[in-house]
């Protein structure tokens, strides 16, 4: 049976590919094959299968350490090949994102990346992802033979997937990679995770100094929210690049979103445009964020701040 | 060290409204991507380090004589500029502005050293540098925040979803960069009418050897999304808007529970 | 220093319709705009008169990116309560030579500075030039942006404030008694919606003037003009009775509240806006118009104050063409003779005076003057409404007979001593 395949080289995705690949699969016949590469890979066999891979193509080559686009595109290309896919699903991470065109140009097959939807219309792929800077959907249709799509994380979800027979295939492979691994080291700084966060504030340019962030601080206490930002803030190094909230950075849906000194650009918003609640402190009453929000303050944040957070502590 | 950086020009996304949930471009002015306009910094930077020449690449989309528009890359300190236009090229995908650059850069001849933005402003894909690498054959680094080239060898840091990495790759090869890589010069005026004279060459696909491509994606529709929000302004004294938001977040059930 | 033939300060359609004149005759231009693009921060009401200019570049017009030709004129005054529209529409004001077209400057300057490319010249966005350089009484170059450059001639057109010129000793720094202030807004409205609200046939255009209630009694009006898929909607009121005021009225609220007018607002209604821009506005007449060229310099459109506002037409953007035209033509008869002093460029000033601008600017020298009237503004858009509405009422008193009507209205309100004046006053204009 033609197959859809489907990589990332974080478990986590995909696996949530997997799951949402079998749907896709299904509506479209095929079955559904994941791919894990790199030394360690066999473990992430069973994850897979229990997603809901029919198969695991399993190669722990060494030339995929690190996960060079060269390597797996050549390696990927190569299990495309045997498998006999015609839809191939990555992970749009950053690395995915750099395989994927890569894999795509091997094949002679085109690319959608940053999908942030798959569908099947009319017994076709339907991918949507955003254009100009975030403004638009588009929604395209690729119309060659193999198909390959850059998912982002998060799009679909590997809960209450129904696990596949996860047979393991060793594939054999010839590859290599031109690129090496000088250095790596864990980055600093706090983690967060934006994607699950309930409640998020998200700061901005509007605070003239990197201490001034306090003030958002004890208002995201006061409220029970996690601190993101725009990129502007990750850019002047005061906060840390995974609380970017927005096209580089990640696409949340809270219950609620609370801007402060953030001007509404679209690269910033298609981040929270899933909130069921958006609002916002700015203290020019045309920002462009006041038109998204449900609820604004127009004000100074230095004095709408300190209120709120009071005001916050006696609920 | 020659190095060929891919230049776009888009339309101004600050000026790029929406009507009826679609994009307007009319009268919208075209300018060099942020990203590309970063790409061009790093080999200015490191022809200032090792010599060479620059060469800005652009091939140019939707039917816009991007002639004009790429003087800025000249002014901005390429030494010369190729541009790529043809009426076959209005709505090119990313696999045939890939095909054209990679013939481009295969005329231009000397090329050590090929710089993309990580993306374009308007489309964003990240797919054209990928895909020109791998059409030259060339090893490809993304992401690159910092960028030396020394001994026959690149050398790029990156910070990815899970760690900050140092990669080396042999000449040539392809890097894309980020915004955090540095800060782009404006050009002055001095700069400006220096760019004048230099050479700039503009190619039709027949020079390249190509025909019209054929595509491999359909766009089905490209339309904002319908946002319906309450848009409600509080008014009153700093402590009475506070006390109205809160009071509305009670209510909302987002507080409280 | 670097050198080129020929520098123009400014890239509205003064700077950019002098650019395209040299640049087509093979002279060395350089255009250099503050803005990010030529029409970024331009203003106008919206109406280019192109009659008068048919004949400078005539292969331009023709591709012209117009939004409408204005094919009805309406004129309404705004009384207490009342109000009354004057319609006029005539056959030859469209047709197929249109005597003028609405236009959006984002799209109008950027076309312009496109063709002005394509004939060679440089256009030069994002750069301010923050010095005239003089030597000896002698425009020698320009300073911008901490380079210097030389030129055989400068041309002048950085429209109405006149900072650089002021500075150099070129023009009188602008007085507030010789300028007014102009809002406008730009709204969306299907161009379906359009022409019904206007009456229009397809394609075609209104423009519409208003005067009365809506400048609060300040010297200026309302204007409305149809584009293809918006109207622009703004206001020009006196500088002077604008500081005047001292009811804590912003400016900006004025057309705020010219909106929700009862005669404005279903105008509008439904309509998205999509852009919101100031300017002042020379309404010095030709008392203001500043010496015309000097030694290594010419001053064109706003600059030299070549702007006419007669009250029900405004015009500026018409002479800001053609003085960029005579200026080109004089500069090109500068560099055969090799002689940019102001004795060589001197043709400019004389080519002005035979052609349009300054006749037109001559005829309406009484103009400013008498717009200093504020009865213009307050007293008889409302007589004009009162006594029209008189006419017009039917109460359950006996009607007084249609004549006696009138007349009482008239004398009330059009004849005691101050309207005599205000008539006597208009022979001049
Ligand atoms: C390819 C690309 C990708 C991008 N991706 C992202 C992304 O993923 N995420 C992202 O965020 N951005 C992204 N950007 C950048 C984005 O375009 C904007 O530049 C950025 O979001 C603006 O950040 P800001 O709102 O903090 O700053 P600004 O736009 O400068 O806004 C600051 C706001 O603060 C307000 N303010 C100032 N002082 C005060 C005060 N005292 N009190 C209250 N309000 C005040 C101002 O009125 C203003 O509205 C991207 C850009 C590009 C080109
Ligand atoms: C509200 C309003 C309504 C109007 N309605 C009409 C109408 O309906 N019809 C009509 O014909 N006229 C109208 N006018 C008048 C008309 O708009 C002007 O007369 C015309 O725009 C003048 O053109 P210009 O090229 O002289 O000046 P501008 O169009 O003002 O151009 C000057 C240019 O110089 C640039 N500049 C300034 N300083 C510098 C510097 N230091 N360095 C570099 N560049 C600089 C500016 O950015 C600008 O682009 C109206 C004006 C206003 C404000
Ligand atoms: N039309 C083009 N001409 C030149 N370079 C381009 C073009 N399109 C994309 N690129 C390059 O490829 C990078 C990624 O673009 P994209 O794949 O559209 O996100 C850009 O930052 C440019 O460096």
């Amino acid at each position: 049976m033609a197959a859809l395949l489907v990589y990332s080289e974080r478990v986590d995705t995909a696996c949530e590919l997997v799951a949402g690949g079998k749907e896709l699969a299904a509506a479209l016949g095929l079955g559904v094959s994941a791919v894990a590469l790199g030394p360690g890979a066999g473990a992430a066999a069973s994850a897979l299968a229990a997603a809901g891979a029919d198969s695991v193509y399993v190669s722990e080559d060494a030339a995929f350490e690190g996960w060079p686009a060269d390597a797996v595109a050549a390696g990927l290309a190569q299990i495309v090949e045997q498998a006999g896919a015609s839809v191939v699903l990555v992970g749009s991470t950053r690395r995915g994102k750099e395989t994927a065109p890569r894999l795509a140009q091997k094949l002679g097959a085109g690319c959608v990346s940053d999908v942030s939807s798959l569908v099947v219309e009319d017994g076709d792929l339907v991918a949507g992802r955003y254009a100009f800077g975030g403004a638009t959907v588009a929604r395209e249709k690729l119309v060659t033979a193999v198909k390959v799509f850059a998912v982002m994380p998060k799009t679909f979800d590997a809960e209450g997937a129904s696990a596949g027979a996860g047979t393991v295939v060793s594939p054999a492979l010839s590859v290599s990679t031109a690129v090496k691994v000088v250095d790596h080291r864990a980055k600093e700084g706090d983690h967060v995770n934006l994607d699950a966060a309930p409640l998020i504030v998200g700061v901005g340019r509007g605070f003239n100094a990197r201490e001034d962030l306090a003030l958002g601080d004890e208002l995201a206490a006061a409220l029970g929210a996690v601190v993101g930002c725009t990129k502007s803030l990750a850019d002047f190094e005061w906060l840390g690049e995974d609380r970017i909230i927005g096209l580089s950075g990640a696409k949340t849906a809270p219950d609620l979103y609370l801007s402060v000194g953030v001007s509404g650009q679209i690269q910033h918003t298609v981040g929270v445009s899933a909130a069921k609640l958006i609002a916002a402190v700015n203290k020019d009453k045309e920002a462009p964020i006041f038109a998204l929000a449900d609820y604004g303050i127009v004000g100074d944040l230095y004095e709408v701040l300190p209120a709120l957070t009071e005001r916050l502590k006696s609920v | 060290m020659d190095i060929v950086v891919c230049v776009k020009t888009n339309p101004d996304l600050q000026m790029v409204r929406i009507k009826n949930r679609e994009a307007v471009t009319e009268a919208v002015p075209y300018k060099i991507g942020d990203l590309e306009k970063n790409a061009l910094q790093a080999a200015v930077d490191l022809r200032a380090a090792a010599g060479g020449k620059v060469t800005a690449l652009c091939l140019a989309e939707s039917n816009r004589k991007a002639a004009e528009d790429i003087k800025v890359a000249l002014a901005m300190g390429a030494d010369e500029a190729v541009v790529i236009d043809d009426p076959a090229l209005a709505a090119p995908d990313q696999a045939a502005i890939a095909a054209v650059l990679a013939a481009a850069v295969k005329k231009i001849g000397a090329c050590d050293l090929l710089l993309f933005g990580e993306g374009s402003s308007d489309n964003y894909t990240g797919q054209v540098g990928a895909r020109v690498a791998e059409l030259l054959g060339l090893p490809q680094i993304g992401y690159a925040r910092k960028v030396e080239a020394a001994d026959g060898a690149v050398r790029c840091e990156r910070s990815m979803d899970d760690m900050i990495e140092t990669l080396e790759a042999p000449l040539p090869a392809a890097v894309t960069v980020v915004s955090e890589i540095n800060e782009p010069t404006i050009p002055g005026l001095m700069q400006i009418m220096k760019a004048k004279s230099k050479p700039l060459q503009v190619w039709a696909l027949a020079d390249l050897g190509l025909g019209a491509p054929a595509p491999v994606r359909e766009i089905v529709s490209n339309l904002a999304e319908e946002q319906d929000r309450k848009n409600i302004l509080f008014e009153g004294t700093v402590a009475e808007q506070a006390d109205a938001f809160v009071n509305a977040l009670i209510k909302e059930g987002v507080l409280g529970r | 220093m670097e050198q080129v033939e020929c520098i123009i300060v400014g890239g509205g359609l003064a700077g950019l319709s002098a650019a395209y004149g040299l640049a087509s005759a093979g002279v060395e231009v350089m255009v250099l705009e503050r803005g990010d693009y030529s029409g970024a921060k331009n203003v106008t009401g919206g109406r280019l008169y192109v009659k008068p200019i048919r004949g400078f570049y005539p292969e331009l017009w023709e591709e012209l990116p117009y939004e409408r030709p204005i094919a009805r004129e309406l004129v309404t005054m705004m009384g207490d309560g009342a109000h009354t529209t004057i319609e006029i529409a005539s056959d030859r004001f469209a047709g197929a030579k249109p005597q003028s077209y609405t236009v959006l400057r984002a799209k109008l300057d950027q076309w312009l500075a496109e063709k002005v490319t394509e004939k060679g010249a440089m256009v030069v966005p994002n750069m301010k030039v923050d010095e005239l350089l003089r030597k000896d009484g002698r425009v020698i170059g320009i300073r911008a942006g901490g380079d210097e450059i030389g030129a055989q001639v400068v041309i002048v057109a950085e429209g109405v404030l006149r900072l650089l010129s002021s500075e150099a000793g070129l023009a009188a720094e602008p007085q507030a008694k010789h300028h007014a202030l102009g809002y406008k807004e730009v709204i969306e409205l299907p161009s379906g919606v359009i022409e019904d609200r206007w009456h229009l046939n397809p394609g075609e255009g209104a423009a519409q003037f208003f005067m009365g209630a809506c400048t609060k009694g300040m010297m200026g009006g309302g204007f409305l003009y149809t584009n293809k898929e918006s109207i622009s909607l703004g206001m020009v009121v006196g500088m002077e009775d604008m500081r005047r005021r001292r009811d804590g009225t912003e400016s900006w609220q004025l057309l705020d509240e010219f909106k929700e007018l009862p005669q404005i607002k279903p105008l509008v209604a439904g309509g998205v806006v999509a852009e919101y821009s100031a300017h002042s506005v020379p309404e010095g007449g030709i008392s203001q118009v500043p010496k015309l060229a000097g030694d290594g310099y010419l001053v064109a459109g706003d600059t030299a104050g070549l702007s006419l506002n007669a009250l029900v037409t405004v015009r500026g953007m018409d002479f800001a063409i053609a003085s960029g035209y005579f200026a080109a033509e004089a500069v090109k008869r500068a560099k055969k003779a090799g002689d940019f002093t102001a004795a060589g460029l001197a043709s400019y000033e004389a080519s002005l005076r035979n052609s349009f601008v300054l006749k037109d600017l001559e005829t309406a020298r009484a103009i400013p003057g008498f717009m200093e009237n504020p009865r213009l503004f307050t007293h008889y858009p409302v007589a004009v409404s009162r006594l029209l509405e008189s006419i017009y009422t039917i109460d359950e008193r006996p009607q007084a007979g249609l004549f006696k009507k009138a007349w009482r209205g008239l004398r009330r309100d059009f004849m005691n001593v101050a309207t005599v004046k205000d008539a006597w006053s208009m022979r001049k204009i």
